[in-house]
């Protein structure tokens, strides 16, 4: 199945047989079921699928923010079913950067404190901090705009200071839950051409999404029906890569 | 331990943004800790104002005098028994205890309280026949006229040094020497008047007269004739020893068994001093223990809007678990933002109770200064730390233990 060959990149995600369970009153609901797959470094992923078909879910055990009720998974050479809480806290702080549909900023901190905060789980000085903190912002365009509330910036920018934040720990990979979905279109494709530059600059970028625009922007589809890999395919290079 | 340093910075850092952001709720949550601290304040330095005034008090009185005074105990008192010291007694100590500076003896005459009139007016006092020395063991000194001398004694005179209040009371004028007064039918020429001595525990220290004790016994008659008497060791001497040997002559001359008990007992203003800060630390153990319970409301009052805190900020604490908050620090946090909160209280309630303190202080002469010990303000700063950290604990649990994924849909 897996069959992605002429790449040399190392895996960074290898999902194996991997399933999701929910005991609902006297049934049992399957979010995932025997999924399989790999994930290369500086791959460009879009999974897609209908509603409920569990590419959430996916995302989240990708995130390390849910476990797998079986199967294995390994996110940058850990193995995540042998992490307890506070490992998995560090590794989601190591490894992953979320990107959330409602953006996710924390209310009462500007911008630049917000692209700061995950560096504060790690032992890095003030000063350290402030100045990834600056670079990851510059890098997302939105440099003057360390010192305002969340509330003081437009849709558009509370999502790139997520980016930001996602970006600012050097994350393995980056996980965007429908990150365009609650942005007006041309906001969405300013975001879209911020995720095609940071994928050219060599990042991973994983983003579930319902709209096939976004899914066009990406190498490899991923569609989930019913919790399960209902089809796995690349693009050929977008239109507005060419032009590049 | 530089994890946990680290984690303490930042934890205190995000607690304080919190507690800012909401600034009238905290207030408001540490109203009770508030409270509570500011009474135990208030009672603790009310209570110390209070004993170091009497303890002031009696060291005006001299604390070093000891006075040896007959003791009945219960048992003997059922038997109809009544232990008495006597003159005898009295020159006996005066002749061979060494290592005192000087010894006296009183004799309370008419003890149920004497009737004395001057002019038209009449009032209660008490009557207490003493000789020369009597001054120099109790040190009450003449404002006006002269203490009782020798010759008063030898001769039985019929002359009196008064107390200010004993003046007063019966209008006599400003000096009041030469005056006659009558005690029960007996007329006494006033010959001084004592230097005021204020009032301890309400009582008044000025309301008696001392005529000389010869004169006293023969008021007295012959079956009346106790004494009390007061002594002042000699600066270098051991206390302790002087009353062993007074015990020793004491028993002796009532020729008591070995296992008898005394019958007589000391009273010094040091053992009076000791029993008084017993007592005084008792009611302020008590009272404190009391409004102690007013700190532990206080105390639920902050695990309550912890509990809110954490319930309101669920989705916050799943995104920064999303960003690699560890359990460990959430738990952290939580517990800084308690312990900041009662502390805050705290340090709040101390100033409040000083400034109480300080107004009953001021609205109540007697009291010189309401201090507040150094131990009490540590005690209020632990207790409210501890009650911080122990109902902090539960939200701060609550909020580690919150699944990420859960904490991150909740609405």
């Amino acid at each position: 199945m897996m069959a992605i060959a002429a790449n040399e990149q190392p895996v960074v995600i290898d999902l194996c047989d991997i399933g999701k369970s929910y005991q609902m009153a006297d049934e049992t609901f399957y979010a995932l079921r025997e999924l399989s797959l790999q994930i290369r470094q500086n791959e460009y992923v879009a999974i897609i699928g209908p509603s409920g078909s569990g590419k959430s879910t996916l995302l989240n055990v990708l995130g390390c923010l849910d476990m797998p009720s079986q199967g294995h998974y390994q996110l940058a050479g850990h193995k995540v079913a042998e992490l307890d809480e506070t490992q998995l806290a560090i590794l989601r702080n190591h490894q992953v950067g979320f990107i959330f549909q409602s953006f996710n900023l924390l209310p009462r901190m500007t911008a630049l404190q917000n692209v700061m905060q995950p560096l504060v789980y790690r032992l890095m000085p003030w000063r350290e901090r402030e100045a990834k903190a600056k670079a990851a912002l510059a890098k997302v365009g939105l440099s003057d705009k360390a010192g305002h509330l969340p509330n003081q910036l437009s849709g558009g920018q509370r999502q790139r200071v997520a980016i930001a934040r996602a970006l600012v720990t050097e994350p393995a990979i980056l996980l965007g839950d429908e990150p365009t979905g609650n942005l007006d279109s041309k906001t969405t494709s300013d975001i879209m051409q911020l995720f095609d530059d940071l994928h050219a600059q060599g990042h991973t970028i994983i983003l579930v999404t319902h709209e096939q625009d976004i899914a066009d922007h990406c190498q490899r589809v991923i569609r989930l029906i019913d919790g399960k890999l209902a089809a796995d395919s690349r693009n050929s290079p977008h239109p507005d890569k060419l032009r590049v | 331990m530089q994890h946990f340093l680290h984690a303490l910075l930042e934890g205190s850092r995000a607690a304080l943004q919190s507690i800012r952001a909401h600034a009238l709720r905290s207030s408001l949550t540490t109203l009770g800790i508030i409270i509570g601290v500011a009474s135990v304040i208030t009672v603790v330095a009310v209570m110390n104002g209070l004993s170091s005034s009497i303890r002031g008090q009696l060291d005006d009185l001299g604390s070093d005098m000891v006075t040896i005074r007959a003791y009945t105990t219960p048992e003997q008192e059922l038997l109809g028994f009544r232990n008495k010291l006597r003159d005898e007694d009295y020159l006996l100590l005066k002749s061979r205890v060494k290592n005192i500076e000087d010894i006296t003896a009183t004799m309370p005459a008419f003890s149920m309280g004497l009737s004395v009139g001057y002019g038209r007016n009449s009032t209660q006092t008490q009557l207490i026949g003493a000789d020369s020395s009597y001054q120099n063991v109790v040190r009450v000194y003449p404002q006006q006229g002269r203490f009782l001398s020798e010759q008063d004694d030898n001769k039985r005179r019929r002359v009196a040094f008064i107390g200010a209040t004993v003046a007063k009371k019966l209008q006599m004028p400003a000096n009041p020497i030469g005056q006659y007064i009558n005690l029960s039918g007996d007329w006494f020429r006033v010959i001084g008047m004592a230097e005021k001595r204020g009032s301890l525990f309400g009582f008044d220290q000025d309301n008696y007269i001392i005529t000389p004790f010869s004169t006293a016994k023969a008021l007295n008659g012959p079956d009346n004739l106790m004494v009390e008497i007061s002594y002042r060791p000699k600066a270098d001497a051991d206390p302790k020893l002087i009353e062993q040997q007074i015990r020793q002559l004491l028993r002796h001359r009532a020729k008591l068994a070995s296992e008898a008990p005394d019958h007589f007992e000391f009273v010094s203003a040091e053992k009076t001093k000791q029993q008084l800060d017993t007592v005084f630390n008792s009611i302020t153990a008590v009272a404190a223990g009391v409004v102690s319970i007013s700190l532990l409301v206080g105390g639920i009052g902050v695990m309550n809007i912890m509990l809110v805190s954490v319930t309101e900020r669920t989705r916050e604490i799943g995104i920064v678990k999303a960003l690699g908050a560890t359990p460990q620090f959430i738990l952290l946090q939580f517990l800084v933002e308690a312990l900041v909160l009662s502390l805050f209280g705290g340090v709040l309630g101390l100033m409040l109770g000083y400034l109480f303190a300080a107004i009953i202080a001021f609205s109540l002469p007697s009291m010189p200064g309401a201090l507040v010990p150094l131990w009490a303000i540590g005690l209020s700063f632990g207790f409210t730390s501890l009650i911080g950290l122990v109902f902090g604990l539960a939200p701060a649990v609550k909020a580690a233990r919150l699944q990420p994924i859960d904490a991150l849909r909740y609405e």
